[in-house]
């Protein structure tokens, strides 16, 4: 289905698009806060975005440093090339140690993977423990937003889970009720894990450490209390050196939820003594999207969601309505050049008005690289017959400014004398909830000429 | 494993070299209450600071605070507090009633009101996280303004495992209402002295 259609079905529901306008646009006002409060703002922007440039241009050099490094720490370091090769490594570590109970913390990278179907159907029990994650796991959906993965739940749908799954009691949706039944519910997967997946927000190079962001602290319930810990990231997750960590984790939360840092940081370097550590550094197209100039930078993602949140198309649409592992603007530019013609839609969910480049941390040119596959997709892509004759008129009367300005005379015309019922017919989709506005008697032009003439 | 083909793709689709950037670590500084900041951020994220003029008291304030807990852990000698001992041979499983954790933190953070907890000082890697509520003991010339200068600091420590903690837990996972006590510590007490 096409991001507009299922933007359509979202907003059928006008109330909760409204709140989910509305929270979006509140965790945006306080990244600003956040990001206003400190000194330099503009200048970890840059220097982050450096740092990433930096790091794309070396990355063969930084990954095999990186992996001599964790590898000297006593960390098991594996290599995918895809989603396919990332699972199987997975389930072959978990086999090794008979695992078949594992608690997972946020992975986009292992959505990417479609893992979680993969062991399940392996028989191993997987189970998100970052409470929206579980939620979504709970409901058999994938996540909406990649920071706040159940933003698109009410709380009353939250009562009705959690009574059908965890055998709660109808509180009528009390956020503090159903939190204290989550951390009863998951405390007890905590213990019983054999083995504990996390992703990883930054891995360093010059140490072969790593670190996994969190609120809850679910990764760390996970990763210390289990046998074994499995790190998966995306290889453009490096960063040169483990000082520059301090202006990548200046940025993300920030521009994330508008908090200074997140609850817990956590630094990975060496396994307990008698437990396992892997890292499997995941390719699954980036290579690929390494090697395309206009897109590139793209790998600079840092997985904040600012752009998300900031978005007036994705607030209003919802998450789901991407059909994509990452929604929203950053997604509309990573998703294409994994599957052109799945994701041809998603560029044209954009009002290309720049906000998403204005709050990425990392500098991502987001609204250019939305206009650069949409000239990609036009030439690729079939499109809707109506639009690409709508786009053919428009550009030879555009073109012409003679026949521009009988158009536009005769549109003015047509549109102050034709009954509204007829104007706002089926097929203006503009009109489906909308007036046009009212029509002067000039155009710009005449009405500029005629301001000049009586000066 | 394909090991040497992503490298090789990495090589091959890489743009020219583009060099590391020189960080200016002076746009950085700000002229402020290093102190009050902190305590400023650590209440904006959930937290509590007690400020104390030595550690003679510490016993006795933090039995004000948690007058109910009754397994404690404390993993600093300037606390008698402690019921559970605990070492690194410790199953983090037997860990999962404790009241109350007592830890030193060797570095705090005014810009974000987070504190750096090395492995040595937590000892058994699960406990502040499992615990379920938590108290960080750090000295008042060990707050930094911002995390650049932390990572000077810690530059030289043997790298095993370590965390910032920043507040207790939390989420505000269904309908973006905060709830604090996810799935760590359900509170967190900074004390600065």
């Amino acid at each position: 289905m096409a991001h507009a259609e299922a933007a359509a079905k979202f907003n059928e529901n006008e109330a909760k698009v409204n709140w989910h306008d509305k929270a979006l646009w509140f965790v945006r006002q306080k990244r600003d806060k956040q990001a206003h409060k400190i000194q330099g703002w503009e200048q970890l922007r840059d220097y982050a975005s450096a740092l990433k440039a930096n790091v794309l241009s070396n990355l063969d050099n930084y990954l095999v440093q990186f992996e001599e490094n964790a590898k000297k720490n006593g960390v098991t370091v594996h290599w995918a090339a895809n989603a396919e090769e990332h699972n199987k490594i997975i389930h072959s570590i978990l086999q090794k140690h008979n695992a078949k109970k594992i608690v997972k913390s946020k992975s986009m990278l292992t959505e990417e993977c479609h893992l979680n179907p993969f062991l399940e159907a392996n028989d191993i029990e997987v189970i998100d423990t970052d409470l929206g994650e579980r939620i979504v796991q709970l409901a058999k959906e994938p996540p909406s937003h990649i920071v706040l993965p159940a933003i698109h739940k009410t709380k009353e749908e939250v009562d009705e889970l959690f009574q059908e799954h965890l055998g709660t009691k109808p509180s009528g949706g009390n956020p503090e009720y159903l939190t204290r039944e989550a951390r009863k519910h998951l405390r007890n997967k905590f213990l019983q894990a054999d083995a504990a997946i996390t992703g990883v927000n930054f891995a360093v190079a010059d140490t072969g450490g790593f670190v996994v962001c969190t609120n809850e602290g679910n990764a760390d319930m996970g990763a210390h209390l289990a046998k074994v810990h499995i790190a998966c990231m995306g290889m453009e997750k490096l960063i040169p050196q483990e000082k520059h960590l301090g202006i990548f984790l200046r940025l993300l939360a920030r521009s994330a939820t508008g908090q200074p840092i997140t609850t817990y940081s956590s630094y990975f370097n060496k396994p307990e003594e008698g437990k396992e550590m892997h890292i499997i550094i995941v390719d699954n197209g980036r290579t690929e999207q390494l090697s395309r100039e206009d897109f590139r930078r793209s790998l600079h993602c840092i997985r904040c969601g600012a752009c998300m949140n900031t978005c007036p198309i994705y607030r209003r649409s919802g998450g789901h309505s991407y059909d994509a592992t990452i929604p929203g603007p950053i997604g509309s530019i990573l998703s294409p050049g994994k599957d052109l013609t799945k994701h041809s839609s998603l560029p044209f969910a954009s009002t290309l008005c720049g906000s998403c480049s204005d709050v990425c941390p990392v500098k991502i040119n987001i609204h250019e690289q939305l206009y650069k596959w949409r000239q990609i997709i036009v030439k690729d892509v079939p499109q809707p017959t109506v639009k690409k004759n709508i786009m053919k008129a428009a550009g030879s009367i555009l073109a012409k400014p003679k026949t521009y300005d009988f158009v536009g005379k005769s549109t003015r015309f047509m549109l102050k004398h034709t009954p509204k019922s007829l104007i706002n017919s089926k097929i203006n989709t503009w009109g489906h909830a909308r007036d046009l506005p009212e029509v002067k008697g000039d155009n710009f032009e005449e009405w500029y000429k005629k301001r000049q003439k009586n000066e | 494993m394909s090991r040497e083909s992503i490298l090789k793709a990495v090589k091959a689709n890489k743009p020219e070299t583009l060099s590391l950037p020189d960080i200016d670590l002076s746009v950085f500084d700000e002229d402020i209450n290093l102190i009050e900041r902190f305590k400023e951020n650590i209440e904006f994220v959930g937290g509590r600071l007690l400020e104390l003029d030595g550690l003679a008291t510490l016993d006795e304030e933090i039995k004000t605070l948690y007058p109910e807990a009754k397994k404690i852990v404390s993993c600093m000698k300037e606390s008698a507090l402690g019921t559970v001992p605990v070492s690194k041979e410790t199953d983090p499983h037997t860990l999962e009633d404790i009241d109350l954790t007592i830890i030193k933190g060797n570095f705090a953070v005014a810009e974000n009101g987070a504190v750096w907890v090395s492995e040595d000082d937590m000892v058994v890697r699960a406990l502040p996280f499992i615990t379920n509520d938590l108290i960080l003991v750090v000295p008042k010339n060990a707050v930094n303004l911002h995390m650049h200068q932390i990572f000077d600091a810690i530059s030289e420590r043997e790298r095993t495992f370590g965390t910032f903690i920043s507040g207790p837990s939390k989420t505000a996972d269904i309908e973006q209402c905060l709830v604090v006590g996810a799935h760590g510590a359900i509170s967190l007490t900074v004390v600065l002295f």
